[in-house]
């Protein structure tokens, strides 16, 4: 841009100066074609016109003065014809693809106060208004996802209206599903098939921080308009973990860390609340972190803990604290002034209570699991023996969340539910399932003596952070374990845990005896028992509930949904408002994506989707650096406006204040002249 | 029904307007000299019975003429003279130029008419009429006119002059003044648009014999015209061509020069001892003749 206006329609304008001027000099070669008139006489007439002519001033002037004033009005009538442009940027072409970022970055408040969305749809309306006759544009609008808001039209109300349209989210960008989508659109176009068609602008509205910048590629002429400032400030929390201890499930670990994508090191005290009170946590209410920019290099970092070797650079913190009951962590970075982006200033989790499960240890007698299942402080370890009066099989319980049968096939079993089997040797039996009990020509089961550990599933949620190396087992049964089943220890002659999943039950089949092993005196062993029974309860959650990320759609289990009488609706609430989702007859349900960070809960409460947490945690997005190069695309255009000033047209001003003035002074005179 | 064919003299002059015509005369501020018995004094002496002076008697004196009683008195003789009474001469110079077509209702009409008003004056009181057409000089002539007997011949040549020729004052004013040496009152009508000039033509006419009276007639189209836009001015006369552009200032200045012309007339004439008269043909003509002309002492 230079103080020059442009010209938008130079061409027309030049071409009415051509045709226009010559004419009116022509017309002033012309002589008027006057009325005759008969008079007595002329000669007092005449007299009168050089009585006038003589007394006039500028008399040879006034009639150059007139063809001058003519001259100049058509000039500037000609200068508003060919439509002068300040703040000029070139406009559309004649096939114009706009891509709207409208991810968790696009908002951003870094331009004037307003988001980097409202300005890229100011630019995109302001490009739409460039529109010459006979152009057509697009509006595609993309997150992580891209969705055509406006297909190809001259329209420019309506494409006007599909940017307005435009609403932002917290999800990621990628750039690929939107480029699909533009040239899929092209490709509908049988002008743009043609080889020698000059290919559709791409217009990018971004702030160019996309995921998939380098799986990009593009047909077509794209120009990035480059949204964003390079000094805004923002310092984001970009990792949350929260996690209860295993052996004190009352303990809760949450752990932050936070990143400064602003251009200078900055303090960012960190603050912790529980259901919305700000918590004290080790005497303090806030931790301090130092965080130096993300942008700076290895060389500048150095730099600086040279400089500064009191003020190391912390970019993490970590909290404990005790709780009992369900809650909200919430983790908000307290150094809000000029943070331009506020979904990373916070990040919740949800803390669903400690469980407590319901156990039945069915068995003839066994100290070790008795004492185990007592110790974990369950809700309600109960113990029966398999037969009797008030025996497992009188009795046919149906309210506990797991039941281990310890070396008892039972005869009755609950249609739907958790099981633990530890086998017997040689007279070991099991239920109706996946996995067999493998029986020699005799039909016994084989046994298996001295049994090692060869390796075990050590990402499992119950086998993790444990060692069995140590784990020796006199005697075992050989299983038969079908592939799909999961083996969690595997012997060094045959699997030893199985995890089966037979119909609506969970079994996990474990093929001895754990008093012909030396596991009750390992501490692993409680652990395990622990994991297990949480794990069978409650599946692999054992964690607090990790929170999701923007755009998410958690899918519930037709299960869960039972579990609350399988309502026709749910009231999903979240940050953005209240919805009513449709439950589908069968099936399990998908919830809508959840585009903005915040706390949803769904109503009536679905078991682990009565609260969600969605937060952004993601660097990529809460970098707020424009980046230098258009997206997947080195060689586009990059249009940088450093300022905001809009495109002004200036033919208006032009008729208003030069035009008008010079038709009433050619009128004035017009009007005054004198000429024979 | 019958169609009542107006007679030509009512064209011009109407017999009620004629009949309040009887009561006027034509009055010269000078004694002129008549040339033949008339009604009105003369300068010389005659016979009448309007005493004027005495003289000595010289041999060869009408016997008849001496006052015996001053004889009778004194012994000398002394001869009465008496005051001669003659008719007066009334030129009528009536511009038929083509400059005269012009206006509404046309100067060439009007003027016709006070020239036959003028002229029926004359011939009811006995006065020598002469009536003159001129355009670029004497275009024609009625003779000299005595007598009521003559005013339908008159008025016959009145009403036959059809405006035409350029205006020349001067060559019909000279070939005037050449042919009618008698001295009388002469009464010019014209519009007085002479590209020459007036003077070179009044100034056989202005002062000595004559006792001139100028009637200058213009139409109000000629005094306030109304007239717009970019127009090619066309003289009637010769075809002459102004280009010009109306506005405002230019009908401010052609005012101006009109009035200062005409008063520049008036002063020629005033100080040449004749009388000038401005008129338009918007001002009723008998109102010229009965009132206007009265005034100015042409007519008593």
């Amino acid at each position: 841009m230079n103080w020059l206006p442009h010209f938008d329609n130079w061409g027309r304008g030049l071409a009415a100066g051509v045709i226009v001027i010559p004419a009116l000099l022509i017309l002033y070669f012309l002589k008027l074609r006057r009325k005759e008139m008969p008079v007595s006489s002329t000669f007092l007439w005449k007299k009168a016109i050089q009585d006038l002519q003589v007394n006039a001033p500028f008399q040879k002037l006034r009639r150059n003065l007139l063809l001058l004033l003519q001259l100049l009005l058509l000039v500037a009538l000609i200068l508003a014809l060919s439509r002068p442009v300040a703040n000029y940027r070139p406009g559309a072409g004649k096939q114009t693809v706009i891509l709207i970022d409208r991810s968790a970055s696009m908002n951003a408040k870094d331009i004037d106060g307003r988001s980097r969305l409202d300005e890229a749809k100011r630019r995109a309306k302001e490009l739409v208004d460039s529109m010459k006759r006979g152009a057509t544009a697009m509006v595609i609008a993309f997150d992580d996802n891209a969705e055509t808001i406006q297909s190809f039209t001259s329209d420019t109300a309506a494409l006007r209206a599909a940017i307005d349209r435009v609403q932002g989210t917290d999800r990621k960008s990628r750039l690929k599903l939107a480029y699909q989508l533009a040239e899929a659109q092209l490709n509908f176009d049988p002008a743009q098939l043609r080889s020698n068609v000059e290919p559709a602008d791409i217009r990018l509205y971004s702030d160019g921080r996309v995921l998939d910048g380098n799986e990009l590629s593009l047909r077509g002429h794209l120009v990035f308009e480059k949204i964003g400032t390079d000094t805004a400030k923002n310092i984001a929390i970009i990792a949350l973990s929260a996690r209860r201890n295993y052996e004190r499930p009352t303990q809760v670990q949450v752990f932050a860390r936070l990143a400064n994508y602003g251009p200078d090191p900055a303090e960012a005290p960190v603050q912790l609340s529980v259901d919305g009170d700000v918590i004290d946590v080790g005497g303090t209410r806030v931790r301090n972190t130092f965080l130096l920019p993300d942008r700076w290099t290895r060389d500048q970092r150095d730099a600086w803990d040279k400089e500064h070797p009191d003020k190391p650079a912390i970019d993490s913190v970590e909290f404990q604290l005790d709780l009992t009951s369900a809650a909200i962590i919430k983790v908000e970075q307290m150094n809000k002034e000029g943070d331009v982006l506020e979904a990373d200033d916070v990040a919740q989790v949800v803390v669903p209570p400690p469980k407590s499960l319901a156990v039945l240890l069915v068995t003839p007698g066994n100290f070790f699991l008795e004492k185990a299942i007592n110790s974990l402080g369950l809700n309600k370890p109960d113990t029966l023996s398999p037969t009797g009066v008030a025996g497992y099989e009188a009795t046919k319980p149906t309210q506990y969340d797991v039941i281990i049968f310890d070396r008892y096939k039972p005869t009755y079993i609950p249609p739907a539910g958790n099981f633990i089997f530890f086998l017997d040797g040689a007279r070991a039996g099991l239920p109706e399932m996946r996995v067999k009990i493998a029986r020699g020509a005799d039909g016994n089961p084989v046994v298996l003596q001295d049994v090692g550990v060869l390796d075990w599933k050590r990402d499992h949620p119950i086998l993790k952070a444990m060692s069995l190396t140590k784990l020796y087992v006199a005697e075992a049964v050989k299983l038969d374990v079908p592939p799909e089943d999961e083996v969690l220890v595997d012997g060094l002659k045959g699997p030893l845990i199985v995890m089966d999943h037979t119909g609506k039950s969970t079994n996990m089949v474990a093929a001895f005896d754990v008093l012909q092993s030396n596991w009750p005196l390992k501490v692993t062993f409680p652990i395990f028992l622990q994991n297990a029974l949480q794990y069978l309860a409650v599946g692999g959650d054992m964690d607090v509930r990790q929170s999701l990320e923007p755009g998410a759609t958690p899918t519930i289990p037709r299960g869960d949904l039972q579990k609350i009488g399988s309502p026709m609706a749910i009231r999903l609430k979240g940050p953005a408002g209240t919805t009513m989702v449709n439950v589908p007859v069968s099936g399990d349900f998908v919830l809508p994506a959840l585009n903005h960070v915040g706390l949803y809960s769904t109503e009536p409460p679905v078991p682990q989707f009565e609260r969600m947490a969605v937060n952004l945690l993601d660097p990529g997005e809460s970098d707020t650096l424009p980046a230098e190069r258009a997206p997947g695309d080195m060689s586009a255009t990059i249009e940088d406006v450093k300022t905001t000033r809009a495109r002004f047209e200036l033919w208006w001003w032009i008729v208003a204040v030069a035009a008008l003035p010079l038709l009433m002074i050619e009128w004035w005179v017009y009007t005054r002249r004198v000429h024979l | 029904m019958t169609v009542q064919i107006p007679s030509k003299s009512t064209q011009i002059l109407d017999p009620t307007f004629m009949a309040r015509l009887d009561q006027l005369d034509v009055m010269s501020r000078k004694l002129l000299a008549g040339k033949m018995k008339g009604e009105r004094r003369s300068k010389r002496r005659g016979q009448s019975v309007e005493f004027a002076d005495y003289r000595n008697y010289v041999v060869g004196d009408d016997l008849r003429f001496i006052d015996w009683n001053i004889y009778a008195r004194l012994d000398r003789l002394f001869l009465k003279l008496f005051l001669e009474e003659e008719d007066l001469s009334l030129y009528i110079l009536l511009d038929v130029s083509k400059s005269c077509d012009f206006g509404d209702p046309a100067k060439a009409f009007y003027m016709k008419q006070v020239a036959a008003a003028l002229a029926y004056i004359g011939l009811v009181n006995y006065n020598r009429v002469h009536v003159s057409a001129m355009a670029d000089g004497i275009v024609a002539e009625t003779g000299a006119l005595r007598g009521r007997r003559r005013v339908s011949q008159m008025i016959d040549f009145v009403d036959k002059l059809k405006p035409g020729g350029p205006s020349h004052l001067a060559d019909a004013c000279k070939k005037f003044a050449l042919q009618h040496r008698q001295k009388g009152v002469c009464v010019v009508l014209s519009d007085f648009f002479d590209k020459g000039g007036y003077e070179n033509g009044l100034r056989y006419v202005a002062g000595g014999k004559y006792d001139l009276f100028c009637v200058q007639t213009l139409a109000p189209q000629e005094i306030d015209p109304d007239l717009q836009g970019d127009l090619k001015l066309r003289d009637i006369e010769d075809d002459d061509l102004a280009e010009v552009s109306i506005t405002q200032p230019l009908i401010k200045q052609y005012k101006a020069n009109l009035n200062a012309y005409c008063l520049s007339l008036k002063d020629y004439v005033t100080r040449r001892g004749g009388t000038y008269l401005f008129t338009s043909t918007a001002v009723p003509f008998d109102t010229l003749v009965l009132n206007y002309l009265r005034e100015r002492g042409l007519l008593g």
